[in-house]
């Protein structure tokens, strides 16, 4: 039985959360979205976040993806501190460290699916044109969606739509890839495809972070963590039957 | 029940975004507003036909318009009887012409009024339908030669010159020297053709000439039977001159084949000269207004439109839970109604100070010269209030459906599962990119156009006119045809006209606060209107080629009072008069020119010694006149008519009859100016009147009151149309960012910054901006071009109107779409994503 130290043993810590806490507040109403979370994701990990609805998962990936701001509790991210930052620099970070894949695919309707995948390389510094076009080949070649290149996103099906979607995600090889219930808006069959190209990622050393309530995807990862009211209640290798109390 | 229901949940939304219905209604306000405002001002001073009394239109039958004169010309009377007589679509026709008179007071104990007058066939007021509220009107006995000579007087002459005495009514007056009996007062408010306060009788020789005559000399106004048109009353009018035409001496045959028509059929309303000459200008405002309320009912679409969007899923909740289309299309309907009904309330009360102060207005422009027409008098009756409600339902149902349309076409399926809100799609983008351009488009061409109108006026106002103003009165003097009769410019009764005036001027430089005297048939800034003229040698082969010019006459010492000078020969002297002044036929007759002309016509410097005359198309001519001075250039009429012409000829009053006008140049203070004016007049002879007595700056300004105030409109419907494009940008632009607010969070979240984001929506307007402004310059130069056609535009108002106004808007525009491009960059991505 491999222990969740044993797991960690010679790994780089990418991502470190400490005390984090969201409260959101409304009229008269305040909401403690998350209380006291600390957490650590591991470089190739392949990460999955679980619970109930209304427990704080998407809020959690939302502070993971520099989305939003934490109220209280300090955030690490590949060595930058991304607790208190201006908006422009979680901008860049974002751009270049995270990679997002999303439930309901977020494609920009007017794009096409090469213009899509390019999108974020768009908004990069440090690359010019033709460093932007190869990788943008290199990305549809990858994920066999070369002939759909100047198709729009209203021309594609639901799976071809979330495979445009990952491949925007690691076009620009992010550190982590964030993923908000990938499979949710999918069939069965489409799911799978999609969880297969997630797998094929992780065996590449990507490492990936997906909120799901679907315990099948949940279970496909290497760990997962449960979060209820706003906590992590259990945090364990899937390989392991063992939960690792919090 | 669900009624009420369905009112109170409307209320509660818009009471809960006060700022929203606030601006939504005062939107509403100023549009309707201005177009119920514009549409009474339009429709009483030009559209509406004149009914008076009876229940068909008075129409005016008059000669042809004349663009170098910027009037219509009267018409021969001996036509305009073979109408009366052989029309069968005519009530009634009667002729006139209109005039001045100076009037005594009953026992000649007061000083001479001038007064506007109308000499009319008897059957005047049976036509109008107004009969007098004292005395009677006119019988055909009062026209026959040698009957005693009668007047009918305005009420309020009556009561004003005459304190409203009842015994008024067979009385006698001195009536321009003439011994004259009262008959008969007009009702308050008749005026009749346009600013009569007396009416007088033609005589019978005047009314019915037995052959035709080379100049026209009368007007005529009509009623048409019931049931039937102007256009059809043209027709036979046609038709009737056509075959008289044919039986007319060879020197009348170019009347049957006069552009236009020799004798032309109108509304009696575009009889007013300022209105016709400018009918292009009410045209195009009467159009801008109509589409500001086009951009009144986008804007409140569009707000409403991107409640309903902000909304939607509440829609499509309700769309779920079964409602009817038609009730769903109702709860749409309820919140602009509520804002329409609201903002037609106030935009009531607006128009109704808009028509308050124009009216006051009207009575400063006229003020002076009391030539206001009678039905310049504006109100909100029937006809507003029908507009209003009319223009009420238009936008109720143009803005109250566009949300309908909306919230029935969403996917109602998406909507519910979130997937595709916040996604804008191709047809509702396409559709914002088109609102976006016409308001540039629209705000663009009103604003331009006002801003040239102002700037072009303003201009004309400052300009130089080539003379000095200051300390300068001007009036028009009237001496009474009794005492100084015209008799067709015999030469007892110029001597007798022109001693007056010399004797006049002479006492008047004789008083220590008088410099000096001249007198002008029109003076530099006023007047206008031009006519061809010839150099003897040079003709152009066709006459109308010959070059223009106008023609003034001025006494023997004009320019000292004005300050012009003589640059080359010399001023007009005793050397221009023959021994005996009755004589000056035979002597040669001399005229001054002014540099433009010499330079332009005679550029070898030989212009003094030449020879010219005026003519006209018709064979008529002047006798050549010798050049035998060069004067200083001056503008005669505005800087901004396009009958205003660069070549000015003086001649010297001596040698013509001539209403004159007197300028004095004074010291001291302008009352003791007009004072002296007044008692050296009374001294000489008290029949004399002299009116529009004023100082030469407001004489010079006087004719442009009416284009700024027409001007000034134009600039509020122009400041209206920007605030409109401003806020109609606006929610534009908030609409289009919150229906691509998931496109917006997913580019943040991909990475692109905040400035990226604003500069996206940036871009976009700009592309906006370009099509907008290309339309609406587009636009602007054709609208121009139809009122550069009575009106000069100068340089640096088309480089204010064309560059500088679009330079505001893209200010504008930019400014509009950065406030809510950057307000949605203050939130959190996952705001927009939906991370909850």
């Amino acid at each position: 039985m491999s222990t969740r130290q044993d797991v960690t043993n010679n790994k780089t810590a990418l991502v470190e959360l400490k005390d984090l806490n969201k409260v959101f507040f409304t009229d008269e109403v305040e909401t403690n979205a998350l209380n006291n979370i600390n957490l650590t994701i591991y470089k190739g990990e392949y990460l999955s976040i679980t619970g109930p609805s209304g427990c704080g998962k998407s809020t959690l990936l939302s502070l993971l993806g520099l989305l939003d701001t934490p109220t209280s509790g300090l955030y690490q991210l590949a060595g930058h501190n991304a607790s208190n930052i201006d908006p422009d620099e979680r901008a860049r970070i974002r751009n270049k460290e995270i990679g997002f894949v999303f439930q309901s695919f977020n494609l920009i309707s007017d794009l096409t699916v090469a213009e899509n995948i390019e999108l974020p390389l768009s908004y990069r510094t440090d690359l010019n044109k033709n460093q932007c076009k190869d990788m943008v080949l290199s990305s549809l070649e990858k994920f066999d969606l070369t002939h759909r290149a100047n198709h729009y996103p209203s021309q594609l099906s639901g799976g071809q739509q979330q495979r445009v979607a990952v491949a925007r995600a690691i076009a620009g090889k992010p550190a982590i890839i964030l993923a908000d219930e990938p499979t949710g808006n999918l069939d069965s069959k489409n799911a799978q495809s999609v969880m297969a190209l997630l797998d094929e990622l992780h065996q590449d050393g990507a490492t990936i972070c997906m909120v799901t309530h679907d315990p099948a995807s949940a279970e496909r990862a290497q760990r997962v963590i449960e979060v209820f009211d706003g906590k992590i209640v259990s945090d364990y290798e899937v390989t392991s039957t063992q939960a690792i109390a919090v | 029940m669900s009624f009420w229901i369905d009112i109170k949940y409307a209320l509660r939304l818009l009471l809960k975004k006060p700022v929203f219905t606030a601006t939504s209604v005062l939107i509403v306000a100023i549009g309707l507003g201005l177009t119920v405002y514009t549409y009474s001002l339009l429709n009483q001073l030009i559209f509406k036909p004149l009914t008076l009394n009876g229940d068909t239109h008075i129409i005016a039958i008059e000669g042809e318009y004349k663009e170098s004169l910027g009037r219509r010309l009267p018409a021969d009377p001996y036509h305009l009887n073979q109408i009366s007589a052989e029309s069968e679509l005519l009530q009634g026709m009667s002729l006139y012409s209109t005039g001045i008179r100076t009037i005594g007071g009953l026992g000649n104990k007061t000083s001479s009024r001038k007064l506007n007058a109308s000499f009319s066939q008897w059957n005047l007021f049976e036509v109008a339908g107004v009969q007098p509220i004292l005395g009677r009107g006119f019988k055909p006995r009062d026209s026959d030669i040698g009957a005693e000579r009668v007047t009918v007087l305005g009420y309020e002459v009556w009561q004003n010159h005459f304190a409203g005495n009842m015994g008024i009514v067979g009385s006698s007056v001195q009536v321009s020297g003439v011994p004259t009996r009262i008959i008969g007062v007009m009702p308050e408010g008749f005026a009749l053709p346009a600013v009569a306060q007396i009416w007088q009788p033609l005589s019978a020789e005047i009314l019915k000439p037995t052959e035709p005559a080379n100049r026209g000399h009368l007007l005529a106004l009509a009623r048409l039977k019931k049931g039937l048109s102007l256009e059809q009353f043209q027709r036979e009018m046609r038709r009737i001159l056509q075959r008289h035409y044919q039986t007319l001496p060879q020197n009348f045959a170019w009347r049957a084949s006069s552009p236009g028509g020799y004798i032309t059929a109108f509304d009696f309303k575009l009889t007013n000269d300022k209105v016709f000459h400018h009918y292009s200008v009410f045209v195009a405002m009467l159009t801008v207004v109509l589409l500001i309320l086009l951009l009144t009912c986008i804007n409140i679409g569009n707000l409403l439109l991107a409640r309903v969007n902000e909304r939607i899923k509440e829609v499509a909740i309700r769309i779920a839970l079964g409602i009817p289309r038609k009730r769903l299309v109702l709860q749409m309907l309820w919140e602009s109604i509520f804002i329409c009904c609201l903002g037609g309330l106030v935009a009531f009360s607006l128009a109704g100070w808009g028509v308050n102060v124009s009216n006051s207005v009207f009575e400063q422009i006229f003020a002076m010269s009391g030539e206001k027409p009678f039905w310049w008098q504006l109100n909100l009756g029937r006809d507003a209030i029908i507009v209003l409600l009319l223009a009420i339902v238009f936008m109720i149902l143009l803005t109250g459906l566009i949300p309908a349309w909306r919230a029935l076409s969403g996917d109602l399926n998406g909507l519910l599962r979130d997937g595709t809100r916040g996604a804008l799609g191709k047809k509702a983008g396409r559709a914002n990119k088109a609102l976006v351009v016409t308001e540039i488009a629209l705000s663009c061409v009103v604003l331009v156009v006002a801003t040239m109108l102002l700037s072009t006026s303003y201009s004309a106002q400052n300009a130089d006119y080539g003379v000095d103003t200051q300390n300068r009165i001007t009036a028009t003097l009237r001496l009474p045809s009794g005492t100084y009769p015209w008799n067709a410019g015999a030469p007892e009764a110029r001597k007798k006209r022109n001693d007056y005036y010399y004797q006049l001027k002479d006492e008047l430089e004789q008083l220590p606060n008088i410099h000096a005297v001249a007198y002008f048939s029109s003076l530099p800034g006023t007047g206008g209107g031009n006519s061809h003229f010839e150099v003897q040698g040079k003709p152009a082969e066709v006459f109308n080629e010959n070059p223009v010019w106008n023609f003034e006459i001025v006494d023997r010492d004009a320019w000292r009072a004005v300050g012009m000078k003589i640059i080359e020969g010399r001023s007009f002297d005793l050397r221009d008069l023959a021994s005996d002044s009755r004589d000056l036929e035979n002597t040669e007759s001399p005229v001054i020119i002014n540099v433009a002309m010499a330079r332009d016509l005679f550029p070898n410097g030989d212009a003094i010694g030449q020879r010219v005359r005026s003519g006209n198309d018709e064979g008529w001519q002047t006798e050549w006149r010798n050049i035998i001075g060069i004067v200083s250039d001056t503008v005669h009429g505005s800087t901004m008519q396009a009958t205003s012409a660069q070549h000015n000829g003086y001649g010297l009053m001596d040698r013509r009859n001539w209403t004159m006008n007197i300028i004095i140049h004074y010291s001291g203070l302008q009352s003791q100016a007009e004072s002296s004016l007044l008692q050296v007049i009374n001294k000489i002879d008290a029949d004399v009147a002299a009116y529009h007595i004023q100082s030469y700056d407001n004489l010079i300004k006087q004719p442009m009151m009416l284009v700024n105030a027409v001007n000034t409109i134009f600039l509020w419907c122009g400041l209206v149309a920007l605030f409109l494009a401003a806020s109609g940008i606006y929610a534009v632009a908030a609409n289009t960012i919150t229906l691509r607010s998931q496109e917006i969070a997913t580019r943040r979240a991909l990475g692109a910054r905040d400035k990226q984001i604003i500069k996206l929506f940036l871009k976009q307007a700009c592309m906006q901006l370009l099509f907008g402004l290309a339309l609406g310059i587009s636009l602007s130069l054709w609208v121009v071009s139809q009122i550069t056609k009575s009106m000069i535009i100068g340089g640096n108002s088309y480089l204010i109107g064309l560059a500088g106004i679009p330079i505001f808007i893209i200010v504008m525009v930019l400014i509009a779409t950065y406030i809510p491009s950057s307000k949605i960059t203050k939130k959190e991505p996952s705001e927009g994503l939906h991370q909850s």
